[in-house]
């Protein structure tokens, strides 16, 4: 049925902190769409952006935007803290994040950012 | 790089994990790529010819009104396709849908058969929405 693969996506399933945790990364050509969920659903949607008109390339500086949901200042440093880094290997491409967390603990993150690496398609 | 069958390659215990599917469909001369992301409470459906994600709507059920709310969260508000798309869809399955609708407007008979396709996926494999 599928001659050819044009998405290729990865997803993960793992309990973090007692809490069963799903990510799902995909790529598509001008964007890397991550999701993190802990509750099933897509919860916030946020848009991570790196300024293109930067003097040093080497180090953008990025603008998340909540596109639908909850727009408050963790948002937008959960976003930075978990995909910034997707961008950056992925050559400054933006990156779409769903996020859905019921545990919002800093050592629960970096669990998540380690299955984010792992789910690698850029 | 490894291609991920994630959903076949998961084990049925994992309860609430995300599975994928992809399927692609010649269409009036044309190969329609599709790819869902289903997880418990709602899914993602990306229709395209070439792997980009232009737009992207949401529209989920409500209890005041009987047609489902949507939105054009991403893209180009003037083209309702991802919208309209969007709706049916939450109507027809009752969950929240995520739509990505990549497919220059040309020939407005090729929407309605790409829906066709869909829905017809849906009832061959309903456990993959």
């Amino acid at each position: 049925m599928a001659a050819e693969r044009v998405i290729f996506s990865k997803c993960k399933n793992e309990i973090i902190n007692g809490i069963s945790t799903q990510i799902a990364c995909t790529a598509f050509s001008n964007y890397i769409f991550v999701v993190i969920t802990q509750y099933g659903k897509m919860g916030t949607l946020i848009s991570l952006t790196p300024n293109v008109t930067s003097s040093d390339i080497s180090k953008p500086i990025f603008t998340t935007k909540v596109l639908l949901g909850n727009d408050e200042a963790l948002t937008h440093v959960f976003a930075k803290n978990l995909v910034m880094f997707v961008s950056q290997e992925a050559g400054n491409k933006p990156v779409l994040l769903a996020l859905a967390l019921k545990d919002k603990r800093i050592e629960s993150i970096r669990d998540m950012k380690e299955m984010i690496k792992s789910c690698q398609v850029w | 790089m490894e291609v991920a069958e994630s959903a076949n390659s998961l084990p049925e215990c994992c309860e609430g994990a995300i599975s994928m599917h992809n399927f692609s469909e010649k269409i009036l001369e044309q190969v329609i790529h599709f790819h869902v992301m289903k997880m418990r409470e709602c899914f993602f459906l990306w229709v395209g010819t070439t792997p980009v994600l232009d737009n992207l709507a949401v529209a989920m059920c409500s209890r005041f009104d009987s047609v489902p709310l949507s939105t054009l969260v991403l893209g180009d508000t003037s083209d309702t396709t991802s919208n309209c798309l969007a709706q049916r869809l939450a109507k027809k399955t009752g969950k929240q849908v995520f739509v990505s609708y990549n497919i220059p407007r040309i020939e407005s008979n090729l929407t309605l058969l790409i829906e066709n396709r869909i829905k017809k996926e849906m009832e061959l494999l309903p456990d993959k929405f």
